[in-house]
């Protein structure tokens, strides 16, 4: 099919192909169709200006498309794509240098602290409760903490 | 029409395609997805365009991120002192390590609501039923540290457990509706009696202080009464010794003049008096005119001395008479 287009209407195939292939991106999102959309578009270009056979022309297509896929991930990835809000859905993360008074004491390692009306369990050094203690990090839903004062051990 | 070399191109083509759906992932925000290599976990995608090695990295599972409210459903649970009450509530959870979640795990949603209903039943059943119906904060804490620390290794914070409807069985409702209403009226009886109470003593201090004063103003009167009287004495004294002190002056024709006016006084009530049918004419009624003609007397002493001998009262001797002598007669105006 593509192939007798291309053989009937030439370089505009690809023009034709990249702008469906986009609009299709629009209306079902998730970076599929873009890439190829792209690609399409550079080999239409390239096709109206100079004459390839339509097999290189596929093949270049294809390629273009994991190079534009490629790309877009540098360009687009989630670590180069600034948020204004990095931290959403990451509790723990949000938490991360807060301080906290200990409730409960932490005992052979564990506690528990009172956040935002839950309450949350507490891994750490022994410490009494009264203490006002930082979070340093978290693993799954425990969080690592430790004394803002290091305790002194005489 | 198609040579070799044009299909392959084709396939070729329709390879790349797939190869670029299974390696390109756009994750969405609230999600994470888990990658395995030949089934195995190797790493989890976060939110944004991921690109994953096509043949040897597929997508695990797609994890929520975000908080979720799981209906813990209705069951029954036997209080300490045996009372059989419907309970249901909701969790609150999130998941913050997706691959836990995902893996350590099986039907996590499952998981979590079997674990509260369990623990609903461990926490209400170890309290009475007063206590399940007005602590339960104390239960929501209890069961939220329970089942959080039991979610932990699973990779997900329990954030709240809230108890929604606690339904004791009809029979019993009825019985606290009672003992609520017994305790109103008694409330309400105990506060009719301390009214009716207060009411009386009330009452009886104003007798008390009405009587006082009634006393008072009688002890008032007979001081005023008794002051009263003794004025009167007084006054009554001083008449007697003005009359007798006329007596001594002027003899028995005073006294005769005193009860002669009494007479003509008792007289006249009786000619006004309605009933006048009757008059009752004093035994002594000569005596009593035999008084006025001692008035005479009097009247007859009085003006001689005027007269004559303005200082000398009493004295028998004549001068000149207005009263000539004669008696009037006491039945012209009598009868």
């Amino acid at each position: 099919m593509i192939v007798s287009a291309i053989e009937s209407l030439g370089g505009w195939t690809w023009w034709i192909l990249g702008l469906v292939l986009l609009g299709v991106e629009i209306l079902a999102p998730g970076f599929f169709f873009l890439w190829f959309g792209v690609a399409a578009l550079i080999i239409g270009v390239s096709a109206v200006t100079i004459s390839w056979p339509w097999q290189l022309q596929i093949l270049g297509f294809a390629v273009l498309s994991v190079v534009a896929a490629l790309a877009g991930r540098r360009f687009f990835g989630y670590r180069d794509a600034p948020s204004s809000d990095p931290h959403l859905n990451l509790r723990t993360a949000r938490l991360h240098g807060r301080t906290f008074t200990l409730t409960e004491p932490i005992a052979e390692g564990s506690g528990r602290i009172r956040i935002d009306d839950s309450v949350w369990r507490v891994s750490g050094p022994d410490t009494p409760a009264g203490t006002r203690i930082r979070i340093v990090g978290a693993d799954g839903a425990l969080l690592l903490v430790e004394p803002e004062v290091p305790l002194s051990h005489d | 029409m198609l040579g070799g070399f044009d299909i392959v191109v084709i396939a070729l083509v329709v390879l790349i395609a797939l190869v670029l759906f299974a390696s390109v992932k756009t994750v969405p925000q609230g999600h994470n997805y888990t990658i395995e290599r030949f089934g195995r976990y190797t790493k989890t995608l976060s939110p944004g365009l991921n690109i994953i090695v096509p043949f040897i990295d597929r997508v695990g599972a797609k994890m929520n991120m975000m908080e979720t409210v799981l209906d813990v459903p209705s069951q029954e649970v036997i209080t300490r002192d045996n009372a059989t009450v419907t309970v249901n509530g909701i969790t609150f959870f999130q998941v913050m390590d997706a691959p836990r979640a995902a893996y350590e795990v099986n039907f996590l949603e499952n998981a979590i609501v079997n674990l509260t209903m369990t623990n609903i039943r461990s926490v209400m059943g170890s309290m009475d039923l007063d206590e399940l119906l007005s602590n339960r904060d104390e239960i929501n804490d209890k069961l939220l540290k329970v089942v959080d620390a039991a979610a932990g290794p699973w990779g997900v914070k329990i954030t709240r457990i809230e108890i929604k409807d606690i339904d004791p069985p009809r029979n019993l409702i009825d019985s606290m509706n009672r003992q609520m209403m017994a305790e109103r009226e008694k409330r309400a009886s105990i506060l009719t009696a301390q009214g009716m109470r207060e009411s009386a003593i009330l009452k009886a201090e104003g007798e008390k202080q009405s009587q006082i004063l009634e006393a008072e103003g009688r002890r008032e009167a007979a001081f005023r009464d008794a002051e009263a009287r003794e004025r009167e004495a007084e006054a009554e004294a001083k008449a007697t010794a003005y009359v007798s002190e006329a007596i001594s002056k002027g003899g028995v024709q005073a006294i005769n003049y005193f009860v002669a006016q009494e007479y003509i006084g008792a007289l006249k009530a009786f000619a006004t008096s309605p009933n006048q049918k009757t008059l009752l004419m004093p035994v002594e009624a000569s005596a009593v005119i035999g008084a006025l003609g001692g008035i005479t007397e009097i009247a007859r002493e009085a003006f001689a001395d005027k007269d004559e001998r303005p200082v000398r009262a009493g004295s028998g001797s004549g001068g000149s008479v207005p009263f000539t002598g004669q008696r009037p007669e006491p039945s012209g105006d009598i009868s």
